[in-house]
């Protein structure tokens, strides 16, 4: 009997498969169920973002920002109006900052909700997925309450934002973080320490911290392996630096680590959450700002803490209200770009693992 | 009346081959309705276990709404995949589903055993028979001409018979207890003893708990047709009456595997005042109950921790179960 | 040559800075917006027609060059912003840094936006110099945080913000490569975490990355025509081909 001839095949994972999170496709050689060879195709969500806001003015760029990360488009608000805000040197009245960083938690916590509940679905557990969006809901409705949409919100505006809290929200936000708090310990619960769970994911797609530099990876998957960079934390914007929080971080840089931080990232973001509402002021919420918003010419970035890692906004002006050239800095595409290194030699389960644990949007990635 | 139902008993006769028949489509035709009332059960557990409400909107509480899903699957279009090995792929849906029902012949569901083949190599039956299925499955894999498809099936393969061995050697200290491989005896020497085998064999269950999990193919090893790994699995071309196919052996074998704990372990239909085709019922519905709290509870295991788990753990604890009781057994009695 | 035409047409629109600066301040903030006059003097003139370049940023402070770094700050009329004397002052340490070691010509120039100091790099060096800037353990910016190509219509420019995370601070590097025949040496061996973005940029602005690895198109398919962030871009003219049945 000759030998059993043997051959590698390629398999495609996406564009449409249920665990890529949207249209990514990762194109894998695979021998038996070990990857040998993964290359990722992004590109399928590319709208174009940046060419588009060459023709928009600032103001009208910010409801394409709700669509790059979409579970978290008022970090995305954010990121653009604070690069035109810096580079005008704006001062933003004190409410309007207080509500800015109030929705912007509420979102990473929403975000981060997502992502486990997510994460543990491609994991193939179903009911965490929906305990995480009971939470999401009511952070959704609060969202719907102060600007009127679910998901794309558009709340801010270069010198502020453009509603103020409802009667009674600031209170429903207030009531929101003993009970997030509750649940924290319930989400926890949940699968934190099941054993099959931990058996997937503990020691799987491990990262150094030398890679994660070199990399260039931010958010999560950079403090996962143990290296303490949040902006929030080292270079701080709005008023992070009046709260009192802390950054977790990671020791293993493996996807154990990156989910767990998820979970103790939103407990401190629930922090800076009950802080906020506690202090903040009354006031406008919409400085004195020109009808047609004019950038000074010259280069601009500015980056900040978003849900998945940096966002950054890099614009350039030759002075006029439309920017010369605007790039986004996307968490997620860059995040994404280890992927293969972490993928070789991994099973096809392992891949799920990993994948979901890198945690991308690809309406962020593609932008 | 007896010579109908007699087949135990008497000799075979042309009235109790007409019995014979009539039992197994009474059977067929119950369990039909137990299948589409399972999923509907399925949905309604695991929704109130994750704070939604389920299926409520197809008559009553949603009742009718696996006959909706069922009628929907009937008169769907019969989509062959143009690449697909057409004998084989119309072939495999059978394969698998006709001895999940096959299997039912032997479970004795009442105490008088008017659908019950009192076959004396019960439990070898069932567990030669409930094999074939993984010949469905594979072929299914392979005909799809798809790569997950192939995937799912050399999966499920690998699985189901790594996880038959545990699966048997946990019967083999019941089979030992009670002396016979004949269910109906099984159950009779449960009820002859006053004690359900769960007690002296508790090893046993657990083994038998766990491998039976994972011979269904569900979560926590549900690998086969895990939905973020390989879409649907062997399956994933399947549409239309043939995927209700697999969807219907699927479910039968849970229906199935539960009786099988029921007989072999907790006593079938015995027990006080309730008739007991009803013992027989609440007993299975508890151990499909439990089924379907794993899935709502179990995130996904990994393949190869699957076979190490098989093989490492599971057969070794077998063995030693049926080590124990033979022990106890020579000294005890 | 394009730079040299910068430098001669720069001053030229610097003579007359204050245009920008009047309408900006009338309508927002006035007094931080004074001190960035050099950097926004050049859109001064060509503003109101688009045909000649907006020549931004860097570019005033590339006439400033061959004088000397503290003579800039002197042109505007209010009193320069302390961040930018400070990064200037940090980018010229950076700039003698690199000179004394990777030669004179590899820094063209050294400025400061806000608080960032500006290097730009010529092209022949950039990558020595990055790397320089990345192994020397006196900068040790190791941390690439954006990646980005602009076309400036005579030229295009790629920019890289480097933070040292053992320093804390923060740099931003640039290089300049011509429209036609677009290429840079690619920063892949130094950080593997621009692979993608020089392959965005090879995919929107058109420039070819010597020595990466995987150069292929990232965002658009391979048949598609054109550049689009390249500012002649045109969504008429640039119809994606229809060959091999992609489209």
């Amino acid at each position: 009997m000759g030998a059993l001839r043997q051959e590698e095949m390629i398999l495609n994972v996406g564009p449409q498969h249920p665990s890529t999170h949207g249209v990514f496709r990762l194109v894998v050689t695979i021998d038996g169920e070990q990857i040998v060879e993964a290359d990722s195709v992004v590109g399928y969500l590319h709208r174009g973002t940046e060419k588009l806001a060459e023709d928009l003015q600032y103001t009208q760029i910010i409801p394409y920002t709700d669509r790059l990360d979409y579970l978290a488009s008022m970090i995305n608000n954010y990121a653009l109006v604070h690069t035109v805000e810096y580079a005008m040197d704006l001062e933003v009245p004190a409410r309007a900052e207080y509500l800015r960083l109030i929705v912007m938690e509420l979102n990473r916590i929403g975000s981060h909700l997502m992502f486990i509940g997510a994460y543990l679905l491609d994991l193939g557990a179903m009911s965490p997925f929906l305990y995480a969006f009971q939470e999401r809901e009511m952070i959704v409705q609060m969202f719907n309450e102060i600007c009127g949409a679910r998901l794309t919100y558009n709340y801010m505006r270069v010198g502020g934002v453009k509603w103020d809290a409802p009667p009674g929200w600031l209170d429903k936000v207030r009531d929101f973080v003993p009970h997030m708090r509750e649940r924290f310990k319930m989400l926890s619960d949940l699968v934190s320490g099941n054993e099959i769970f931990l058996n997937r994911v503990k020691g799987i797609g491990v990262i150094t911290q030398e890679e994660a530099l070199n990399y260039s990876l931010s958010g999560i998957n950079l403090r996962s392996t143990g290296f303490n960079f949040d902006l929030r934390k080292n270079r701080p914007y709005n008023l992070y630096d009046q709260f009192d929080f802390d950054i977790p971080v990671g020791s293993n840089g493996d996807c154990f680590d990156r989910y767990y931080l998820h979970l103790r990232e939103m407990e401190q973001s629930v922090r800076i959450v009950e802080q906020a509402v506690a202090s903040i002021p009354d006031g406008p919420v919409l400085g004195k700002v020109p009808k047609l918003i004019r950038v000074p010419a010259g280069e601009y970035y500015t980056s900040i803490e978003g849900a998945r890692g940096e966002l950054g906004v890099y614009i350039v002006s030759d002075g006029k209200d439309k920017p010369y050239r605007m790039k986004l800095r996307r968490p997620s595409f860059v995040n994404l770009q280890i992927l293969r290194k972490l993928l070789i030699g991994q099973s096809m389960s392992n891949l799920i693992a990993i994948l979901g644990a890198v945690d991308i949007v690809l309406g962020e990635v593609d932008a | 009346m007896a010579s109908l139902w007699g087949w135990h008993t008497s000799a075979l006769t042309g009235i109790s081959f007409l019995g014979m028949i009539i039992g197994a489509v009474i059977v067929l035709l119950l369990i039909l309705g137990i299948v589409s009332y399972l999923i509907y059960f399925e949905r309604k557990v695991i929704g109130w276990m994750q704070g939604r409400i389920g299926p409520n909107r197809v008559g009553p509480f949603g009742l009718l709404q696996s006959v909706a899903d069922i009628l929907k699957l009937l008169i769907k279009e019969d989509v062959i995949p143009t690449n697909a090995d057409r004998a084989l792929f119309l072939l495999a849906p059978v394969i698998a589903f006709v001895p999940s029902f096959m299997v039912l012949a032997v479970i004795p569901f009442t105490a008088t055993h008017y659908f019950t083949a009192g076959l004396n190599v019960g439990v070898l039956y069932y567990i030669a028979l409930s094999s074939i299925t993984i010949l469905g499955i594979v072929m299914g894999g392979w005909a799809s001409n798809n790569k997950y498809s192939l995937l799912g099936g050399m999966r499920s393969a690998a699985q189901m018979i790594s996880y038959e061995i545990p699966l048997g050697l946990s019967l083999l200290g019941v089979i030992m207890l009670s002396g016979s491989l004949n269910l109906n005896q099984i159950v009779a020497a449960q009820n002859y003893g006053h004690v359900w085998f769960i007690i002296p064999q508790i090893i046993g269950f657990v083994v038998f708990v766990i491998s039976g999990i994972a011979e269904l193919n569900r979560t926590p090893f549900d690998l086969p047709e895990a939905e973020s790994e390989l879409v649907a699995g062997y399956f994933t071309e399947y549409s239309g009456f043939r995927f209700a196919f697999f969807m219907l052996a699927e479910y039968v074998y849970v229906f199935a595997i539960s009786a099988l704990a029921t007989t072999m372990f907790l006593g079938g239909w015995s027990g006080p005042f309730l008739p007991s085709w009803l013992w027989f019922a609440i007993k299975v519905s508890a151990c499909i109950f439990f089924l379907f709290w794993v899935r709502a509870t179990m995130p996904r295991i990994r393949g190869d921790q699957l076979m190490g788990f098989a093989w490492k753990v599971l057969i070794p604890v077998a063995l030693f179960n049926i080590l124990l009781t033979g022990a106890v057994y020579e000294i005890h009695l | 040559m394009e730079t040299q035409q910068d430098v001669v047409e720069t001053p030229a629109s610097g003579t007359a800075p204050s245009a920008p600066e009047g309408k900006a301040p009338a309508t927002n903030s006035a007094p931080p917006t004074a001190e960035r006059a050099p950097e926004s003097a050049a859109p001064a003139v060509p503003a109101p027609d688009t045909t000649p370049p907006p020549a931004p940023a860097a570019k005033p402070a590339a006439t400033a060059k061959p004088a000397a770094a503290a003579a800039k700050p002197a042109k505007p009329p209010a009193p320069p912003d302390p961040r930018v004397v400070a990064a200037t002052a940090t980018a010229e340490e950076i700039r003698a840094s690199i000179a004394a070691h990777l030669g004179a010509d590899a820094v063209e120039d050294a400025s400061a936006t806000k608080e960032i100091p500006i290097l730009r790099i010529a092209r022949e060096k950039w990558r020595q110099t990055v790397e320089f800037l990345k192994d020397r353990p006196e900068h040790a910016y190791n941390y690439v945080e954006l990646f980005a190509g602009t076309d400036y219509k005579d030229y295009i420019e790629v920019v890289v913000y480097l933070y040292s995370t053992e320093h804390g601070s923060y740099i931003h590097v640039k290089t300049r490569t011509p429209r036609e025949d677009a290429s840079l040496p690619s920063l892949t061996p130094v950080f593997a975490g621009v692979n993608w973005e020089e392959r965005e940029v090879y995919d929107l602005l058109g420039i070819h990355f010597e020595g990466h690895p995987d150069l292929r198109r990232i965002m658009m398919w391979e048949e598609w025509n054109g550049h689009p962030l390249r500012k002649d871009y045109s969504d008429f003219e640039n119809v994606p081909s229809r060959e091999g049945g992609q489209y």
